[in-house]
This record gives structure tokens, C-alpha cells and sequence, in this order.
């Protein structure tokens, strides 16, 4: 299948694209990380080719339907969100620096997508519904934001040590300053919270159109519950008492282990309605 | 609700409703509630929910079960402890609303015009400039580029003093109230459909109808007030033979008539009647065997199944009544066929063989329908959860509400700028301009900045 091959591209040009970033911040050269950006836009391309075209070929198989409603397809489609979140970051920030702590998370995944079954499987009658759309694709673009948040949760508490300990030097230096990191953290989260929200309420509908009932307490609803508390819990201690700095950026890095929980943690540990395993 | 400890120590203390009050506004009560709720939620899909007792007995040590059964961990959300911290949830939600609230509005309502020494220097963003040009038009001149620049300003005189305030995004105020009202009109809803709806499931063999569906999680039965008939289960399947589509072909009963019919109910797609949903859920195999003919009207592409168990009649427009009367396995000596005879006004109109796989047309009042026989088949039945909700439009309120008040709390900011012209000891006109935001300040930064010099630039 053509889309598996741009698939696997892919995930050749995120770990290649992680690797000049890491290079190139040990290294301090501009030169590396500019490949490193290329890698990416170009991994953002190929990676939406195969999108196309594996939606495509699931038409030319008689049974289209949307490239989401799998593991493997879930998976793809989170990296796919995660680069193109990193490049409006990179963009937005005018920082490289931003790479090596996000693009590997987008590398990782796909090493995982290529350990799943990658056939294109007709849909079962339970996914057949529109309302897969929108709910698969608020979640994920929710994750993804979360996952931007985590790397520069990341960045902070290294930028902030070196910072405390006294200016900052070798790698520390080419991190945009710790205020800066701990600001994107913040915005990534309320970029993804109203889109996990989404999710969650287009779950409800969708469950409530399937089955009569908008909330049951499965494991995969109770998580992506308790996923939006850690973040609720996040934004009202920022904001009303204030934590900003270190406490911030590891409820941050907790919420995002959450998140991956519920994504991959329910699946694999826990039983209950979302066995197709999106 | 049950009483909180802390409820009970602030009791004992000197001003007991004042500690209860400001324990019920705090926020350090929020975060504790949801966090209680966020792990109780993970205990509860670490134990499974709602097996049956023998399983537990299985999984867990005596002990442990029996201290697991106490604290109903195997029904965990339904339990009343679990109730109560989502009570005592919504009660803290409440009580901070209606102690914020009114001074958030007292605010917005009067916002501080005036811009002296002290406020000014507390507040984020500050810039002051001696006036060069003197000319007694610069107040008003200030006034026009705070307008083009950001938003048209309240000018207040004061003495020699000028003072001006400009504001916009206030409704980024009310977002944080919207999203926590949706909180609670979600719980409403959820309320208003526990008391009032039910959910049941109900199975029903092929050409059978029901007129009372058993409630879920009990041993009653529910009276629909019109009854159900399935007039046939079918399962598409794709080529690789998975299963494409459970389809009930299901009609609704008022009295023996037939009010209204959906032949396509399948998952996702359920059959809704008088506010009452039934949803395809699970499908099986009754006793006995049943003749199935596929039938379409001529020139329709869409047929339906007709389901015909031993001595049964069935209702087909214009036909009358078909049934059947006798089924040979060598028809012609070459195919099982299937003898039926059509019946008006308890008469017998007219009989045919109708050979498996070989449609046959037959015609009845000018109008002319095909009529294939699919085989002898065991008999199944569709299983339907049934379910009345009148609550859940209340949550979908709640639920765009809940999106409608993030978006205003964290997109929109509430961005203010105020201006002081005043005369300073040594004789000359200063100008001082503050501003602050409680949402995105480094993106207010910058258009401060701009306001700054925008400003300054007016006045020469």
C-alpha cells in the first residue's frame, strides 16, 4: 500500500529531523536545526500525502472512510497533529530550540504506528457515524497541544536550573528564556483544553446516538475525565493562585503522562467500550 | 449532603457561618474536590464496575472484598459517597459564583477612571513621558489615537489633572462564570433525566411485538404505551465476511395499527418514538424456523425482508395477507422452492411456488412487485436498548455553554489602559500610561507598546 510507504517516510523524516535538532543544539549551529525545520516541513507534507491517500485508497477498496478509526490510523494522525502543532510553534516563537523536546515524541509514535497493524479494515458497524469525525479529530488536536505543553514544560525546568545556577551556558543558552517557556506552556494547554472538551462532549454525543446513554463511566471516558480535571486543576491554580514556574510546568508534564494514559493506557491495560482501539 | 469535616471544625470555631463561607468560596476547596474526584475516577476503572458479586469473590481476597464492598467500589459513581464530593463539587462551584460574581460585576460595571501615583505603579505595564508640546489640544489629541489604537477612552478632569480609561474584551470576565454555570446545567440535565427518563432493553423475535420493555439494572418492566413489532434482524456483511451492518426492520404499533415504520435501524442510526429512542445493540437466534423473501416494488432498488415463520400471516399493501403453506427441497427437480398463497378478506386470491433465488413478478392492483425467496432460516431476534432522556437537551445546553465559556475565558482578555496627564512639581505637563491585561499579557505587551508610541506620537 502506497500510504504505508509515505507513512514510513514519514517517520524516516521525524527521526531525522529529531536527530539534526539534538545535533544542532549540542552543537549551537543554526545550519543543523534549519535541516532539522526542513525535515519537518517536509515530514508535514509527505505525512499529509499519506493521509490523502490512504483515505483515498480505502475509496478504491469500496469502503471509505476517514483515516482515523484505528491504532495505527490514531497514531499516525497524533504525530501528524504534533509536527504541524511544532511548526506553528517554531514559527510563532522564532525558536529551533523547541525541536528536540517535541519532534522525538512525534518520531516515537510513529516507531509505535509501524508495530500496529497497518491494513486498511472496514469499518465496523459501531464506527459507522459522523460523528467519528469530529470526535476523533478534537481529541487528537487536544493531545497534541498537550504534548507541545509537556515538551516545554520539559525545557523549562532545565532552562530555569541552569538559569538559577547562575546565567546560562552550552545548551541551556540557545533555550528561549524560562518566562518565555513557561508562557507556551500555558498557551499550549488552553489551545488543547477547549479542544479535549470538544472531544469529550462529541464522545457524548456520539455515545448518546449509539447507545442512549451520553456517560457510562468507561475506563476511556472516566480517563478523559479525569485528564480534563488535571488540566482544570492546572488552569485554576495558575490563574487564581498563581503557579507559575516549576509547579506549573510539572502538573503540566502530569497532565500529558494522563493524556497518554487514557490514549494508549486504557487500550492496552484496561477493557471496556472502545476496544477498536482509537 | 452530608456534612464535610471541615464543616464540623468550623462549627466550633468563634464565627462558624464565616469559616464555612469562605471554606465553600475557596478555591483550595475546588482543587481538593477535583482532585478527590480525579482519583476516585481512577480507582474506579482500576476496579472494574458492576460485575457480578461472584466474580469479585474470584478476583479479590475476603478481606479485601469485604472492605471493597463496603465502600461500594464495585458500583463506585453511583455510590453515595462518590455522589456526595460531586454534590459538595457543585456546591463549592455555586458558592464561589455567587461570592465572585457581584464584584467581578461591580467592576466591569465601574471601572476605576482615574489613575493615581500608587495604582499606577502597580499595575504591569507603565510608560511616562514629559509633554513637550504644551498646546492645551494634546488631552484631546491623546484621546483620538487611544481610540484608533485600542478603544475610545472615558476622559475625567480632575483639578489640572486629565485622566483617561479605555477598555476592551470585557466578556472575557464572564467566561470563567459561563463555564462554571455549564457545569451545573449539565448536572441538571443529567438530574432531570435520572428522575424522569429510564433505560431499558428489549429483545424481540422476528415478527413478534413488544409492548414493555425491562429496565436496566432491575428486575421491573416498563409499559411503552404502544408496542414494537420486528418484522425482520438481517447482517450485512462486506466480502471479507465481517460484519457491515445489524439492520432491525422495526414498526410502531398503536393498538394493532401500524403508525409509523423505519426499516433501517441500525447502530448509530436508532428508531425514535413519542421522546422514547431504541437503538440497535446485539442480535441472536430464537427456536424455530422461518421463510425469508426478499420483495421491491418494481423499479425501487430498495427491497425489504419479509419474514414468514409456519402458519403466519403478514400484512402486505395491496396483496392482502401472505402465508405459507408448503416447502419442497426439489422443485421442478431442481431447486428448494417455497409454496405461498395470498389471502384477501379471509379468501384465498391466488397460490404460487416461488423457487430460491429465482424472482418471481406478481402483480395485484396495478401495481407489480418482485418476490425472491432467500431460503428457510432459524428465526432471530434484534436486542434494543431503549432509553428516555427528557434531560439531555438541558446537557447539550450545558455542553456548548461549557465550550462557548472557555473560549471567552481563554481567548478573549480584558485588556484596560488608562492615561494621566498631570502637572509636575517642576512646572511641566507629564504624561503617564498603564495598562493590564488578565489574559495573554505578553501578547498585550507588545500592543501596549504600540498604544505607547502611537500615543506619544500624537502629542508632538
Amino acid at each position: 500500500m502506497s500510504n504505508v510507504i509515505l507513512f514510513n517516510l514519514t517517520t524516516i523524516l521525524f527521526g531525522v529531523a529529531s536527530a539534526f535538532y539534538l545535533v544542532a543544539l549540542y552543537a549551537g549551529n543554526e545550519r543543523i536545526s534549519c535541516y532539522g525545520s526542513w525535515s519537518c516541513v517536509m515530514a508535514a507534507v509527505v505525512s499529509t500525502a499519506a493521509l490523502g491517500v490512504r483515505w483515498y485508497e480505502s475509496y478504491q477498496m469500496g469502503i471509505g472512510r476517514i483515516p482515523v478509526t484505528n491504532l495505527y490510523e490514531s497514531l499516525v494522525f497524533f504525530a501528524w497533529a504534533v509536527n504541524l502543532s511544532y511548526l506553528a510553534v517554531e514559527k510563532k516563537y522564532d525558536s529551533r530550540a523547541f525541536g528536540v523536546f517535541i519532534m522525538p515524541v512525534a518520531f516515537f509514535t510513529m516507531v509505535f504506528a509501524i508495530t500496529n497493524d497497518d491494513t486498511i479494515k472496514p469499518l465496523v458497524p459501531a464506527l459507522q457515524s459522523y460523528w467519528l469525525h469530529a470526535h476523533v479529530i478534537t481529541c487528537f488536536l487536544g493531545y497534541a497541544a498537550f504534548a507541545v505543553s509537556a515538551g516545554a514544560a520539559v525545557m523549562y525546568l532545565l532552562k530555569s536550573r541552569c538559569e538559577k545556577a547562575g546565567g546560562s551556558r552550552g545548551v541551556a543558552e540557545r533555550m528561549p528564556p524560562s518566562r518565555v517557556l513557561d508562557d507556551l506552556v500555558y498557551r499550549a494547554i488552553i489551545c488543547g483544553f477547549p479542544f479535549l472538551t470538544a472531544g469529550i462532549i462529541t464522545g457524548a454525543a456520539w455515545a448518546n446516538y449509539a447507545w442512549g446513554t451520553y456517560w457510562s463511566w468507561d475506563p476511556k471516558e472516566t480517563w478523559s475525565l479525569i485528564v480534563w480535571i488535571v488540566y482544570a486543576v492546572y488552569l485554576h491554580a495558575r490563574i487564581t493562585r498563581g503557579w507559575h514556574g516549576k509547579r506549573a510546568a510539572i502538573l503540566s508534564i502530569v497532565g500529558f503522562a494522563a493524556t497518554l494514559f487514557c490514549y494508549l493506557g486504557v487500550n492496552l491495560l484496561l477493557s471496556g467500550l472502545h476496544s477498536y482501539g482509537g | 449532603m452530608r456534612k464535610s469535616p471541615e464543616a464540623t471544625k468550623a462549627d466550633a470555631s468563634p464565627a462558624p457561618a464565616d469559616r464555612l463561607w469562605s471554606l465553600l468560596t475557596s478555591v483550595k476547596l475546588a482543587v481538593f474536590t477535583l482532585i478527590a474526584l480525579a482519583a476516585a475516577s481512577i480507582l474506579g476503572t482500576l476496579v472494574e464496575q458492576n460485575l457480578p458479586l461472584e466474580k469479585y469473590r474470584e478476583i479479590y481476597e475476603d478481606w479485601a472484598f469485604a472492605i471493597m464492598d463496603r465502600v461500594n467500589l464495585f458500583d463506585m459513581y453511583h455510590s453515595r459517597w462518590f455522589l456526595a464530593l460531586l454534590a459538595l463539587f457543585t456546591v463549592n462551584l455555586v458558592c464561589c459564583t455567587i461570592d465572585r460574581f457581584p464584584k467581578m460585576l461591580k467592576v466591569v460595571r465601574n471601572p476605576r477612571a482615574k489613575l493615581d501615583d500608587g495604582f499606577a505603579e502597580s499595575l504591569p505595564l507603565m510608560g511616562r513621558w514629559v509633554v513637550k508640546n504644551s498646546d492645551p489640544s494634546v488631552a484631546s489629541r491623546y484621546a483620538d489615537a487611544m481610540t484608533s489604537l485600542f478603544a475610545k477612552p472615558l476622559v475625567t478632569h480632575e483639578g489640572d489633572d486629565v485622566h483617561m480609561y479605555a477598555e476592551a474584551g470585557v466578556s472575557s470576565r464572564f467566561g470563567v462564570y459561563v463555564t462554571h454555570l455549564s457545569i451545573v446545567v449539565i448536572f441538571l440535565g443529567a438530574i432531570i433525566g435520572n428522575a424522569a427518563g429510564f433505560k431499558g432493553y428489549v429483545n424481540i423475535p422476528e415478527m413478534e411485538s413488544v409492548s414493555s420493555v425491562a429496565i436496566r439494572g432491575g428486575s421491573r418492566m416498563r409499559e411503552l404505551g404502544f408496542s414494537i413489532r420486528c418484522n425482520s434482524f438481517t447482517v450485512e456483511t462486506y466480502p471479507t465476511r465481517q460484519p457491515k451492518a445489524y439492520i432491525s426492520d422495526l414498526s410502531v404499533l398503536e393498538g394493532e395499527q401500524e403508525v409509523f415504520r423505519k426499516k433501517n435501524v441500525i447502530v448509530n442510526d436508532p428508531l425514535r418514538y413519542k421522546g422514547i429512542w431504541f437503538y440497535q445493540a446485539s442480535y441472536g437466534e430464537v427456536r424455530g424456523v422461518v421463510a425469508r423473501i426478499e420483495t421491491r416494488v418494481a423499479e425501487s432498488s430498495s427491497s425489504e425482508t419479509l419474514v414468514l415463520p409456519p402458519n403466519h400471516s403478514v400484512a402486505l399493501p395491496g396483496y392482502g395477507f401472505i402465508r405459507v403453506v408448503d416447502y419442497i427441497e426439489d422443485f421442478e427437480g431442481k431447486y428448494p422452492a417455497l409454496q405461498v398463497v395470498f389471502e384477501k378478506n379471509g379468501k384465498l386470491a391466488s397460490s404460487y411456488w416461488l423457487p430460491e433465488g429465482r424472482p418471481v413478478s406478481i402483480e395485484a392492483e396495478g401495481s407489480s412487485r418482485q418476490f425472491s425467496f432467500a431460503g428457510i432460516a432459524p428465526r432471530m431476534y434484534t436486542g434494543l436498548q431503549v432509553a428516555k432522556d427528557p434531560g439531555v437537551n438541558v446537557v447539550w445546553v450545558g455542553c456548548v455553554l461549557m465550550v462557548l465559556g472557555i473560549m471567552m475565558a481563554f481567548f478573549m482578555s480584558h485588556r484596560r489602559v488608562w492615561l494621566r496627564l498631570s502637572r509636575r512639581a517642576d512646572g511641566r505637563l507629564e504624561a503617564i500610561l498603564a495598562g493590564d491585561a488578565n489574559r495573554n499579557r505578553l501578547a498585550f505587551e507588545k500592543a501596549f507598546e504600540k498604544i505607547r508610541t502611537g500615543v506619544k506620537e500624537a502629542g508632538k
